[in-house]
Formats: structure tokens, C-alpha cells, sequence
């Protein structure tokens, strides 16, 4: 058997990796995503609580951000893991099952992530609300808008605005984090270039080839970002 | 101007005896005034009188301790919370009386992230539920009225003063107020550009339109409106036609605000 070259890590043949590797990019950008979707609700909720909710709400939302701020982003995964999965074996045996039943490591990690990235995007949208001009939600009120759809028309696109470069470094930092899932057995991009390495004589050029596809996700989201930016900074003077 | 008989045009606003206080300040102490339909009531009153406060009692921005807001005869329900404070009994009729009241601030208020037309068409579609089409072609045919129509696709960061307080103002017209409130709606223009936005508002009364205008601009409260109240302390100190108070005043108070 020929021992593989850089060329087979790339390529899509039959010997290649390219097809393991694509599919470990692929759960990468998933977890990412279903994390920062988690994030951003919590993160919403989180602004919401912060700044015109009542005592209760207010001091949960602010011992969630101390809290999450104060624990290594990684352990946050384990206790997802470790605690879903107790969760899971306990509701197995009371089924009937026995032994360990482990959680699913992708929603594990997801949760993981989406609970941290949730703690930032938090502060990152309480910031953002601050520099709305109140106003502008003052004329949304006065024309009878109500509360949901008021936030849905006004204080959500101009909070967005304020909000965009604070998410573009939640979003850079949720990419990374994504690594960090693979400690549950979830075979991202990450695991899946550990278990290339593994099983060649090729360890460097197969994390060159995992860094260089970072690289091209975190350069291709931040084009995107971009242009959201640009799009809901609409109607903002510029220089 | 005519003053309409008040024997015959029905009530568009209705405030009985309004209280409101901030903390230990009491900011209106009793306001009473029937506003009939057609009416243009200017509001004075040196800063701190309370001339915003009891204007945004009318729509709610501020809600009342004590007293009674009818808007078209129908009067807004408040209940006193468990904190004591009083609010709302039902969010739907105060959001519904919203909708028949154009208010235009001081500050214009345009959403920024939509254009001049997209501004006027706003409320017309997602509150009043009118189909876009309509809206759009009332939307048009109101800025044409106030001046703009050449400015319809810009944003409102890209406008003069005057011209946003015009898109405002066309923008609080596209609801088809009952009813208008105006809160210093030139006190922030440069001085050159006082003059568009006072040629719109009188235009509106023109049409008959029921109007309360907070101003500070004496020359419309003389000749546009049909009646001046003079706040002070909260209280309306001086009522009455303009012709009647700016030449003749029992108040000195007043005598002495419009001889500054
Ligand atoms: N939201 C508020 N909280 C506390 N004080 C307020 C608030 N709004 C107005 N005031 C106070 O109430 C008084 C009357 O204010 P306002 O109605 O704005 O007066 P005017 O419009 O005549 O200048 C002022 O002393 C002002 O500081
Ligand atoms: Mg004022």
C-alpha cells in the first residue's frame, strides 16, 4: 500500500480525504450555527432582561453572564455532555435500559456553545440597544405599534445595526469554540483531522489543511457579515 | 381665524383634571380642556411647564395619575397597578387611540433605517392593515402635499431639518389622525428652515384639521390658531382666542412671557 501524499488529504478520490475532511467542515459550520442561533435568542432574552426587565429577571440574566464568564468554555461542554447524558441514562433506566446512555455529542455541544456564546451576545446586544435613538422606538409606540411588532419592524433591525461588529467577534469566536466539541465525540473539523493524522505518517499537512479551511470559512462568513453590516447600516451617514 | 362654535363641533379631545408627578414633582396639577373638532389649540408656556408631559398624556407616552383622556368621545381605561401607580386597563384600546393621533416631536423621529416613503407607509401597513398598493400611492400623494415627493426614496439622514420634519409630518398623516399633537415641531430646525414646516401646519389647519401645537413660535399662535393656553406650573394659567389674549391679558405672567 502506498503511503498517502498531501495530494490525497485534498482530493476527492477514492483514496482521498477530501470527502472526510469536507463532511467534518460541514459539522464544524453546524455546530457554529446552531450554536450562535442558541446564543442569539438567549443573548435577546438575556438584553431584554437587562434592560427593562423587573428585578427577578434582571439579577438571572446578570448572574448567567458573570457566571458563564468565570468558567472555561470548555467544562461549560463537559457539564452539557456529562449532564445531558445523566439526564438521558437516568430517564433510560427508568425505561427500563441499563448502563450508560450517552447524550447526543452534537446537541451537547451545541447547547455548549450556544449557552457561551448566548453570555456575549447578551452584552453585545444590550449595547447595541443603548445606541438606539429613543425616539425613533417613541414615534414606533406613538403610532400604535404594538410590543411585538414594534420589535420586530424598529428595535430589532436598528438594534442589529449597533449590533453587527459585535457579532461578526462572537461568530469568529464560536467557530473556534467548535473545536472544542470534539471532545464529545462529534467528528468535526478538528476530530477528523486528529483521526487523518492519526492514521498517516501525516500529521502537520493534515492540520495545515484544517487550518487553511478555518481560514476559508471565517473569511467567507466575514464577507458575509460585511455585507449585513453594510445593509443594515442603510441610511447611515457616512464620513 | 374662525373659531368654530363649540356648541356644534363635537369634542376631539376631552382631558379632564390631569395629574401627573415625577417623584416629588408634581408636573401638572389639574389640566382640563375640551378640544372640539377643527380646533387649533397652540400650548405655551416657558420650559418645564409641562407642555410635553401633558401632550404625551393624550397618547399615553405618559400616563396619567389621576383624571380622564377622551379621545373622539371614547375615554381611555386606566386601572392602578399593585404598585400603586396607575397604567393602562387595556394595551389595545390605548395602542388603537395611538393609531388615531399623529404625533410629530421635536427631534422628528424618523426610523433611520427606512426611507421617506418606507417611514409613511410603516403604520398604514402593519398597524392599520390598508393593503400596500393604496398605501403607497397615499403615502406618495402626502409627501407631494408637504413638499417632498423628490425625496421619497432617500434616507432621512440625508435630509435637511425641514425636510425631515416634513416627513414627519406626512408620516403622522398617513394614519388619518383624529386628531394631531405637535411638540416643539421647529425647535430644533435652523431658523431658515422654521418657515417650511410652519407653512405645512398651517396649511393643515387650513383643511380644518383638529390640531395642539406645543410652540414657542408666537407669529402661529397669533394668526393659525384658534386658541392659546398658557401653562405654568402645570396649571393653564391663561385661555382664551388669540386676539383676545395677546392684546389684552389678565394674567401678567403671560403678558410678561410674550413681551420676552
Ligand atoms: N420622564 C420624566 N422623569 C422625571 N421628570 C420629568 C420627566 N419628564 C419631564 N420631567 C420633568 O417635568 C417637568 C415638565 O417637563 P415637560 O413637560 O417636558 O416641560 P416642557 O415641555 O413644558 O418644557 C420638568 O421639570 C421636567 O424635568
Ligand atoms: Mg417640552
Amino acid at each position: 500500500m502506498n503511503s498517502p501524499g498531501f495530494l490525497d488529504i485534498v482530493s476527492f478520490g477514492p483514496d482521498g480525504w477530501g470527502h472526510v475532511l469536507a463532511a467534518g467542515a460541514w459539522m464544524t459550520i453546524l455546530i457554529a450555527l446552531a450554536g450562535i442561533a442558541i446564543g442569539s435568542v438567549i443573548g435577546t432574552f438575556g438584553a431584554w432582561a437587562k434592560i427593562s426587565g423587573g428585578p427577578v429577571p434582571r439579577a438571572i440574566a446578570e448572574a448567567y453572564t458573570t457566571i458563564l464568564r468565570g468558567i472555561p468554555d470548555l467544562l461549560v461542554i463537559y457539564l452539557f455532555y456529562f449532564g445531558g447524558s445523566a439526564v438521558v441514562t437516568a430517564v433510560g433506566q427508568f425505561f427500563g435500559a441499563e448502563g450508560f446512555v450517552s447524550f447526543p455529542g452534537f446537541v451537547a455541544g451545541a447547547l455548549a456553545v450556544g449557552v457561551t456564546s448566548g453570555a456575549q451576545q447578551t452584552e453585545v446586544f444590550r449595547g447595541a440597544f443603548r445606541a438606539v435613538h429613543p425616539g425613533e422606538l417613541e414615534a414606533a409606540t406613538a403610532c400604535g405599534m404594538g410590543r411585538v411588532l414594534r420589535f420586530r419592524r424598529i428595535t430589532a433591525p436598528l438594534t442589529l445595526r449597533h449590533a453587527l461588529p459585535g457579532l461578526g467577534n462572537v461568530w469568529q469566536v464560536v467557530l473556534k469554540e467548535s473545536a472544542l466539541v470534539s471532545v464529545t465525540g462529534v467528528v468535526e473539523l478538528l476530530r477528523q483531522a486528529q483521526i487523518g493524522a492519526g492514521s498517516t505518517s501525516l500529521p502537520f499537512d493534515f492540520y495545515f489543511v484544517a487550518a487553511m479551511i478555518y481560514l476559508a470559512i471565517s473569511t467567507v462568513s466575514g464577507a458575509f457579515l460585511n455585507a449585513s453590516e453594510h445593509w443594515f447600516s442603510r441610511g447611515v451617514r457616512r464620513g | 381665524m374662525n373659531i368654530p362654535a363649540k356648541s356644534t363641533s363635537p369634542v376631539a379631545i376631552g382631558l379632564r383634571d390631569l395629574h401627573k408627578r415625577f417623584g416629588p414633582l408634581e408636573v401638572l396639577k389639574g389640566i382640563s380642556l375640551d378640544a372640539s373638532e377643527g380646533e387649533v389649540i397652540s400650548i405655551l408656556g416657558s420650559s418645564g411647564s409641562g407642555k410635553s408631559t401633558l401632550l404625551r398624556c393624550i397618547n399615553m407616552l405618559e400616563v396619567p395619575d389621576s383624571g380622564t383622556i377622551a379621545v373622539a368621545g371614547e375615554t381611555i381605561r386606566l386601572r392602578t397597578a399593585s404598585s400603586g401607580k396607575s397604567r393602562p386597563a387595556d394595551q389595545r384600546q390605548v395602542d388603537r387611540i395611538r393609531s388615531e393621533l399623529g404625533m410629530v416631536f421635536q427631534s422628528f423621529n424618523l426610523w433611520s433605517h427606512k426611507t421617506v416613503l418606507e417611514n409613511v407607509i410603516e403604520a398604514p401597513i402593519h398597524v392599520l392593515k390598508r393593503p400596500r398598493s393604496e398605501a403607497i400611492e397615499e403615502a406618495e400623494a402626502l409627501l407631494g402635499k408637504v413638499g417632498i415627493a423628490d425625496k421619497r426614496n432617500h434616507y432621512p439622514a440625508h435630509l435637511s431639518g425641514g425636510q425631515q420634519q416634513r416627513a414627519a409630518i406626512a408620516r403622522a398623516l398617513a394614519m388619518r389622525p383624529k386628531a394631531m399633537l405637535f411638540d416643539e415641531p421647529t425647535s430644533a430646525l435652523d431658523p431658515e428652515l422654521v418657515g417650511e414646516v410652519l407653512r405645512v401646519m398651517r396649511g393643515l389647519a387650513e383643511e380644518g384639521r383638529t390640531m395642539l401645537v406645543v410652540t414657542h413660535e408666537m407669529g402661529f399662535a397669533r394668526d393659525v390658531s384658534s386658541r392659546v393656553i398658557f401653562l405654568h406650573k402645570g396649571a393653564i394659567e391663561e385661555e382664551g382666542a388669540p386676539h383676545e389674549v395677546f392684546t389684552n391679558s389678565k394674567s401678567e405672567r403671560f403678558r410678561q412671557f410674550i413681551s420676552k
